[in-house]
């Protein structure tokens, strides 16, 4: 399966000042982004919104070429929306939405790639652990978080590759060729990655 | 101990619903113990009744007296499964991080989490690949890997299903050696007869059922001569 296939980028192993920052702070720059983006909407807040994150990728060290990463898997979905939004819209509404979306990606992108998973699960325990007097399970939750992050190069991976074998047959066009495979897939993959973790008792009510 | 009563597990067919395995009675208390038998015999069913990844249609599977039907979560805090494909198993990018992710319960500073999942790594002469992606690893080391997250959650029993089918000579004999220092009770399912003879208990499993039970040079001698009259035969 192909792994470069990510939208979201793994860790990438460092000690620039974006690793050492707390989980919190880069989790707000996220969180930040997203609401920027929701609340000013138009070209130029957006594309200065996009600019800032992507200033600070580069000076986090990260490689540059993992921004082309979210291009490369949605550049179909990037061009429909732009084509949309151009009609119902303006040029400028339109390259406004595509940048918004690209600023709020990068921004998830900086907050996964330099951080590791498993501080990650550590900050959504901590963030969850006040609600286990209504009965939740911080360490449940945390995994169901990582594994949904787990699972998502994994499927678009999984797309790639079935819509290469459908063009190698022939079938590029077919949707029911790539859809297909990939539901059953991903079927299998959470059902694999249940009896893996049942495997060692993981994922269990704590007091089963 | 581990206890099967009147066991029995059906699987769909063409031809209808029919039982895939039958165990009347069952205790397994050794140590040691393997499983040998064709493929689709019902050795996997076999073992997968034991930590509850399989249930039974009727009767009951208890492992030190919990019914792995009613208190599943409990029997597989005690028994470990290890799969035929460790990237079956390995459900994090890197061994590191995916020892870690079986310790998570027991160590919640991640440093000291840290330091212990190394500890184990070191332990398998995995320390220098712990941040690899696991797909960097050869299949001895992801096997190795496989089988450091499942003991880090201090499993009693440790059920293998065919470990070292995937695995070269010199992998496999890696892994009997450090198969062979765990303290756990270890059921392993293999057509690795040298493997199932690195035990005190060898099960012969065919067609649904088991047909031998007994030391295990003998059970290889008869499943060999099992294995010859069915080719023979066909």
């Amino acid at each position: 399966m192909r792994g470069h296939a990510h939208l979201i980028s793994a860790y990438v192993a460092g000690s620039s000042w974006l690793h050492r920052t707390p989980l919190l702070l880069k989790f707000l720059l996220l969180a930040g982004t997203g609401v920027v983006v929701l609340a000013l909407p138009g070209l130029l807040p957006r594309a200065l919104v996009l600019a800032a994150v992507v200033v600070i990728h580069l000076a986090a060290r990260l490689p540059a070429v993992r921004l082309l990463q979210p291009i490369r898997s949605m550049w179909l979905f990037l061009l429909v929306v732009l084509a949309y939004r151009w009609w119902a819209d303006s040029a400028a509404g339109a390259a406004g939405v595509v940048a918004g979306l690209l600023a709020c990606i990068y921004a998830a992108n900086l907050l996964t790639a330099t951080t590791e998973v498993q501080r990650l699960l550590d900050g959504l325990v901590a963030a969850v652990t006040p609600l286990r007097r209504f009965g939740a399970d911080p360490e449940r939750f945390a995994l169901t978080i990582g594994l949904m992050l787990r699972s998502i190069p994994f499927l678009l991976g999984s797309l790639h590759d079935v819509r290469d074998a459908a063009r190698a047959r022939g079938l590029g066009a077919s949707p029911r060729a790539v859809v297909q495979p990939v539901l059953i897939g991903a079927v299998a993959y959470a059902r694999q990655t249940g009896d893996a973790l049942a495997a060692r008792g993981l994922g269990e009510k704590a007091a089963d | 101990m581990i206890r099967f009563r009147n066991v029995q597990v059906a699987g769909e067919t063409e031809a209808g619903t029919r039982p895939i395995l039958t165990v009347p009675d069952l205790a397994l208390s050794e140590d040691r113990i393997s499983v040998i038998g064709a493929n689709g015999s019902g050795k996997s069913t076999l073992l997968k009744l034991i930590n509850g990844l399989a249930l039974p249609d009727t009767g009951t599977v208890d492992v030190d007296g919990l019914d792995t039907t009613a208190q599943g979560a409990a029997v597989r805090r005690r028994v470990a499964f290890v799969f035929t494909d460790p990237l079956s198993q390995l459900v994090m990018p890197t061994p590191l991080e995916d020892v870690e992710l079986s310790l998570r319960r027991q160590y919640r500073n991640r440093t000291e989490r840290r330091s212990a999942a190394l500890d184990l790594l070191r332990d398998f002469g995995l320390e220098p690949l712990a941040g690899q992606s696991i797909y960097q690893l050869s299949g001895g080391e992801r096997q190795l890997a496989a089988l450091a997250s499942v003991l880090a959650v201090n499993p009693s029993v440790l059920v293998l299903d065919e470990p070292s089918t995937l695995l070269d000579l010199r992998n496999t004999m890696l892994l009997r050696r450090r198969l062979a220092s765990l303290p756990q009770q270890l059921i392993t399912a293999t057509h690795d007869l040298d493997l199932a003879q690195d035990s005190v208990r060898t099960l012969v499993v065919d067609n649904g059922q088991v047909v031998y039970d007994g030391e295990p040079a003998a059970a290889v001698s008869f499943y060999r001569e099992l294995a010859a009259h069915v080719a023979g035969s066909s």
